[in-house]
């Protein structure tokens, strides 16, 4: 059987703007169609929103806001007798039902919604709760708490060119809104598309060339072989390693005012790693979420835990310390429940949630769950590195020095005292000072770099000792720190901020889930962390499987099939394919939470591959393009319009992770926080690393990333804006950096002739018309020109 | 069938069968409706008429003490050095609890005296602003609810210390457009020995796009990042390029129908614009040595408040929305570096005259009705003094000075008025939340009704907590 909130889908269907926030919608609502069928009124299609956005605020979940004891939330609240002896809803009785009488009043007293709320009922949203009344007023669990089956997949009629499940389910709504899908794109887009959406890169000439030939031949077999490629990528890492680390609020200084660089790329290293070793997603929230908790956790699992370090650190002077840690764990809390759960959990710091089933206690129950760490900085060694060995070494290094040196101590002693004060003077300050000390209270350290001025310089064995005492040394003390979670083993109490003031403790709390999903697992100690982890990546639990895959589907549509991809609560938009996200929340859950299957199943659709182009007929019954009668084309993200230049350009240094970079930006940019940052500008490859590796500075992020949205890490992302500027063009047309790029361009534009300069950056030949545009151009112009065109900053 | 509709309709079949980029042009041309051209700063009308059209907001970074400058308490003056009454600071929060707060009332060094026809009381630190208090309309009961820098001015601009949130010129380029068609419709200028504290998150837009953030012109090189084409490249160079890639996206356009190249296309146009109107803005020969001479400016072109107010002026002619001045650093505690005998002096001869000629200089040029200046710091500072070497005063939220101007606020009011000592206001008190509804009303916006959706929330300025319109200090 179907699960309850399947519904069929209408012929036409009533949108409640959204409020999608970017370019373009935000300032548009959709058009509002509100035709009703008589017969197919469903709760949470038609009615549940027309609740949630006018009355749950007075007569919703939130028992300390609800007025004249209503609520409306529950089947059981809105059809009890009230205070006043009336009935808010009664089934199939629509004039003893009260809340009838009060939206259809035209007395100010009596109005609901009240006209001081600034909002109104239309027309048509009054006479669709009358009609759901008269239908019996049935109410429906919300879908996104409702647990996930497998859907069936549906049947069609005939044949079909594809048995693809994500493209039955597209195919049957795309049916009923009359809409034929698209034809399969050209050779060179398919490939370009699954280039960018995998690897984050366009395919190189050759590839293309490659490509085209062996699908001619091959068809389908070709391009599934390509996607399997570029899912081997060391690059797929990468492309998708951004994607997570905005949700994680990744950035490498400690923002607020003074934002001091911070050292935790490790994480972000360890965030590549594990999605090039496909790391099933369970075990990858699990560490990222509790890794310090797991048995014998090892270091790659400790530095995993950087997820929740990539908060704040405020180091103005004159706050009080742990107001600060507070509002980190608020930052916590809110950041858990957003990425894994796709609920606004935050809302619920001052206040019962005002629309979702989410209790202030709950909140802080979550909040526990955070609240007893640590939070150090560790050394990460390198992987094979055995430490207590490598200690023992470093010891018996140190051992071999001193007594080499001390077995040449009459030619050091001979050395040292001939040193005429003009030497002494030429020398390094801490050479002068370990002379100035006394030789018997000079440290090793001392003795051995006076050592090695003069006598130990020339002497072979005396550097085939140092040099391993050296390497030692490095491979122990000289490594990349990363900032941590430590659970404490004394925990703090924790109790609820009135009105999330933590000035104001009221009643303690211990650590506890949402009474709205799945129980935690039975057990005797109380909850922690790794209890917590286990709990988000349950089978059992609605929202993270749904929620994920819900993210993936959006970047390679440019849109969720669940529009409202941080907020699948009682406020969020409905799916537009219930069924197929359903469907893809299974597959990810039964393939072992394998995430680069979901990826392959959805690049693999023949929906994936449809052509980009708008047509008439989609304009105008899908504006929005969400029944997906064709692909969309969709602007590069900040740090891939960065690599496509330098893939273009053939400047890329492909360097997979590593401390960050400084490329090239404006002068002057670095002085606009309160303490002004050093840049210095990375030279050699480091000049032409990817985007992920730039710097990121809170206060004052890199421009050129900045412009074209990436985020700040100021707080967690789960979805880009995609705005269009002038500053934008500004960028590509003078921007330093894209002006190396086009000078790099420019002498493959001489060297290998315009044609391939287009292919490289378009991945297709130019048509007769457009080299015409070119011909008549200088070579630096015309690579100037590729790197702006619309197309090159694309995926189609 | 909306305007949109047909209009998008229009252009497919016409472009549908080849008609060639100089239709396309002609077409964009046509239309400067944002739906359309898909400028998201096209004008849009405001909820109902409104007073003003635009904003210039003197920001200044770090809490400037009402104390030395608007709130005269003679009380401080008589108990100085005693402490506190404990019904005023119990339970309250300030900032360096631990360290160098102090409970010890200080009172102020600097001569006092009544100025304009409503007496307002101004110090000695601000003769300029002392002339034109006619002119002003003070509230001397604001009132904020964070006491940290960052979190403070973020608090002041996006009305929450929680990150992610738009700032007022973000919510007001949103709401309105932006009457200038060369140049972004929220500017950032600033001024003073370093950058505010929080960066660029104080004109951060948040959730809406970000086109809708403010954007620095720099006082240093090139006045918008990346404006200068590249030294080797030269103008024709650049129209050339700038025009093969028009002609290259518009068949791009007519081929796919990605209203996102229409936006591109004219995106470039206005880059290229900007790329001239820009250094117009920047270069001041065309002003009078009477008008520098006004604003005190010695040489136009050292970086200071002053030139940033002459700047503000001609943004504000030029029709850019949100025009927003930093100038640090305010923050006196006392001590070598940041005390009220020497620095707060300093950066008062910094601001006071250049601020006063800014109104002077937007009400000759008719721009003061419909431009609202607004001058205040993110707090301001307690009655109570660090005393060191030198002396200075910690972190207050509770009652500080701000002053507007021009925009249809009354000239010459003098609203609310704080205790004996100067710590918390006695009546009408005006907190952050109704500064900002305040302000969107006069711009013809209903702060409850300026909105954007996420996270299955409207969100807007004034967040969710009561704020009202302070009609009182409205002509």
């Amino acid at each position: 059987m179907a699960l309850p909130y399947y519904f069929p889908l209408p012929p036409v269907r009533s949108q409640l703007w959204m409020g999608a926030v970017w370019l373009g919608m935000a300032l548009t609502p959709c058009i509002l169609r509100t035709t009703l069928a008589a017969d197919e009124l469903r709760f949470n299609r038609d009615i549940r929103p027309i609740l949630s956005e006018y009355c749950f605020a007075c007569h919703g979940f939130d028992q300390s806001q609800r007025e004249a004891g209503l609520r409306l939330d529950t089947e059981s609240g809105a059809k009890a007798t009230l205070e006043s002896g009336k009935n808010a809803v009664v089934s199939k009785s629509p004039e003893n039902s009260e809340l009838l009488h009060r939206i259809f009043s035209e007395d100010e007293d009596e109005k609901m919604p009240p006209a001081e709320g600034g909002k109104s009922l239309s027309q048509d949203q009054k006479a669709k709760l009358k009609l759901w009344i008269e239908q019996g007023a049935a109410y429906e669990p919300h879908w996104a708490f409702s647990p996930i089956e497998r859907p069936r997949l549906p049947k069609f009629e005939g044949s079909s060119d594809t048995s693809h499940p994500i493209d039955l389910f597209v195919r049957e709504q795309l049916l009923q809104v009359g809409l034929a899908p698209s034809p399969r794109a050209p050779a060179h887009t398919l490939l370009r598309r699954a280039s960018f959406d995998l690897i984050g890169l366009p395919p190189t000439v050759d590839e293309v060339n490659a490509f085209e030939k062996d699908y001619a031949q091959r068809g389908i077999q070709a391009y599934q072989d390509a996607v399997d490629r570029y899912l081997e990528r060391p690059a797929f890492g990468e492309r998708w390693g951004r994607w997570w680390l905005d949700q994680a609020r990744y950035a490498d200084s400690n923002g607020y005012s003074i934002d001091a660089p911070r050292e935790i790329w490790k994480y972000r290293d360890w965030v590549i790693e594990s999605l090039n070793d496909n790391l099933p997603f369970d075990q990858f929230t699990i560490e990222q979420l509790a890794g310090d908790l797991l048995p014998d956790a090892s270091q790659s699992q400790r530095i995993a835990t950087g997820f929740h370090r990539n908060t704040q650190i405020n180091q103005e002077g004159g706050i009080d310390q742990e107001q600060f840690r507070i509002e980190s764990v608020f930052d916590r809390v809110a950041t858990t429940g957003t990425v894994f759960l796709g609920l606004s959990v935050g809302c619920a710091q001052c206040h019962n949630h005002k629309f979702d089933p989410i209790s202030q206690k709950e909140y802080y129950e979550i909040f526990a769950f955070f609240n007893n760490q640590d939070e150090p900085t560790m050394k990460v060694y390198g992987k094979e590195e055995n430490l207590p060995e490598l200690k023992e070494k470093l010891k018996e290094a140190e051992k071999a020095l001193q007594t080499y040196i001390a077995e040449k101590k009459q030619a050091y002693q001979t050395w040292e005292s001939k040193l005429t004060d003009e030497e002494k003077k030429k020398m390094a300050p801490n050479l002068r000072k370990a002379l100035e000390t006394e030789p018997e209270k000079r440290n090793q350290t001392q003795i051995r770099e006076l050592f090695n001025v003069e006598v130990g310089k020339v002497d072979s064995q005396f550097q085939s000792l140092l040099e391993n005492y050296t390497s030692l040394d490095n491979r122990l003390n000289g490594v990349a720190t990363t900032m941590v979670l430590q659970e404490r083993k004394e925990p703090r109490q924790t109790r609820v901020f009135v009105k999330g003031d933590f000035t104001r403790p009221a009643e303690t709390v211990t650590p506890g889930v949402l009474s709205v999903l799945h129980p935690l697992a039975a057990q005797e100690k109380e909850p922690n962390r790794l209890d917590l982890a286990r709990w988000i990546v349950s089978k059992a639990n609605p929202l993270t499987a749904r929620v994920i895959v819900n993210r993936l589907w959006q970047q390679y549509f440019g849109r969720g099939i669940v529009e409202t991809e941080n907020d699948f609560g009682l406020q969020g938009a409905l799916p537009t394919h219930p069924e197929l996200l359903d469907w893809l929340a299974s597959e990810f859950m039964d393939s072992g939470w394998n995430f680069k299957q979901i990826h392959r199943q959805i690049v693999l659709s023949e929906t994936y591959m449809q052509k980009s182009d708008d047509r008439e007929d989609v304009r105008e019954k899908d504006q929005d393009n969400q029944w997906l009668a064709r692909q969309q084309r969709l602007r590069l993200d900040a740090e891939l319009i960065r690599d496509a230049g330098l893939a273009v350009s053939g400047l890329l240094t492909s360097q997979l992770g590593g401390p960050p970079v400084f490329p090239p930006i404006p002068d002057g940019v670095m002085s606009q926080g309160q303490v002004k940052r050093q840049w210095k500008t990375s030279t050699g490859e480091d000049r032409f690393r990817r985007g992920i590796y730039t710097f990121v500075y809170r206060a004052t992020p890199p421009p050129s990333l900045s412009v074209f949205d990436a985020p700040e890490g100021n707080s967690t992302c789960t979805r880009r804006v995609r705005s269009n500027t002038p500053l934008q063009a500004l960028t590509l047309l003078n921007d330093a950096a894209f002006f190396e790029f086009a000078t790099a361009l420019k002498k493959i534009v001489e060297s290998e002739g315009l044609e391939k300069a287009f292919l490289r950056s378009t991945s297709r030949k130019p048509t007769e018309e457009e080299k015409e545009i070119l011909a008549s151009m200088d070579a630096l112009s015309v690579a100037r020109v590729l790197l702006n065109l619309d197309e090159t900053v694309t995926r189609e | 069938m909306s305007l949109r509709d047909v209009t998008r309709r229009h252009f497919f079949e016409r472009c549908g069968i080849g008609v060639g980029s100089i239709a396309l042009h002609q077409l964009l041309e046509q239309s400067s409706d944002a739906a359309v051209s898909g400028n998201p700063l096209a004008p849009r009308a405001p909820h109902f008429p409104a007073r003003a059209k635009r904003v210039i907001y003197l920001f200044m970074a770090g809490g400037p003490s009402q104390l030395e400058m608007f709130d005269y308490k003679p009380a401080l003056t008589k108990f100085n050095g005693e402490p506190i009454p404990k019904s005023y600071v119990e339970g309250k929060r300030f900032a360096f609890m631990d360290s160098s707060h102090r409970t010890n009332l200080l009172g102020t060094k600097r001569q006092f005296e009544q100025h304009g026809e409503n007496r307002m009381w101004v110090s000695d630190l601000l003769p300029y602003t002392s002339k034109i208090v006619d002119q002003l309309t003070f509230i001397r009961t604001c009132k904020t609810d964070l006491f940290n820098h960052a979190p403070a001015k973020l608090f002041m601009n996006t009305g929450t210390g929680q990150f992610g949130r738009p700032s007022m010129g973000a919510w007001l380029t949103y709401g309105l457009g932006s009457e200038c068609e060369d140049l972004p419709g929220f500017v950032v200028l600033q001024s003073g020995p370093r950058g505010p504290r929080g960066g660029a998150i104080l004109w951060g837009s948040g959730m809406l796009p970000s086109a809708y953030q403010g954007v620095p012109l720099r006082n240093r090189g090139e006045p918008i990042l990346n404006l200068t084409t590249p030294e080797s490249i030269s103008d024709e160079q650049q129209i050339r390029v700038i025009d093969a890639v028009r002609k290259l996206n518009a068949k791009k356009l007519a081929e796919t129908g990605d209203d996102e190249i229409a936006t591109r296309i004219n995106a470039y146009e206005m880059a290229y614009r900007m790329q001239t109107s820009a250094p117009k803005l920047m270069d001041t020969t065309d002003e009078t040595q009477e008008t520098l001479d006004l604003y005190g400016i010695k040489d136009p072109k050292e970086s200071t408040f002053a030139r940033n107010c002459l700047l503000a002026r001609r943004l504000a002619e030029r029709g850019v929305r949100f025009i927003q001045l930093y100038h640090t650093n305010w923050d006196h505690h006392g001590g070598p570096t940041e005390n009220l005998e020497t620095h707060l002096p300093d950066i008062c001869r910094e601001i006071d005259q250049p601020s006063a000629a800014l109104i002077l200089d937007l009400k000759r040029h008719g721009l003061l009705d419909d431009t609202i200046v607004i001058w205040g710091g993110e707090f301001g500072r307690t009655p109570m003094g660090e005393v060191r070497e030198s002396t200075g005063r910690n972190h207050h939220i509770d009652a500080f000075t701000m002053w507007f101007a021009g925009g249809g606020f009354k000239p010459g009011a003098i609203y609310g008025e704080t205790d004996e000592f100067g710590f918390g206001a006695i009546d009408h008190p005006v907190h952050v939340r109704d500064i900002h509804a305040t302000v969107l009303h006069q711009l013809g916006l209903n702060h409850e009704r300026l909105v954007v959706r996420a996270q299955g929330l409207d969100f807007r300025l004034t967040g969710v907590l009561p704020a009202r319109v302070v009609h009182e200090v409205l002509a």
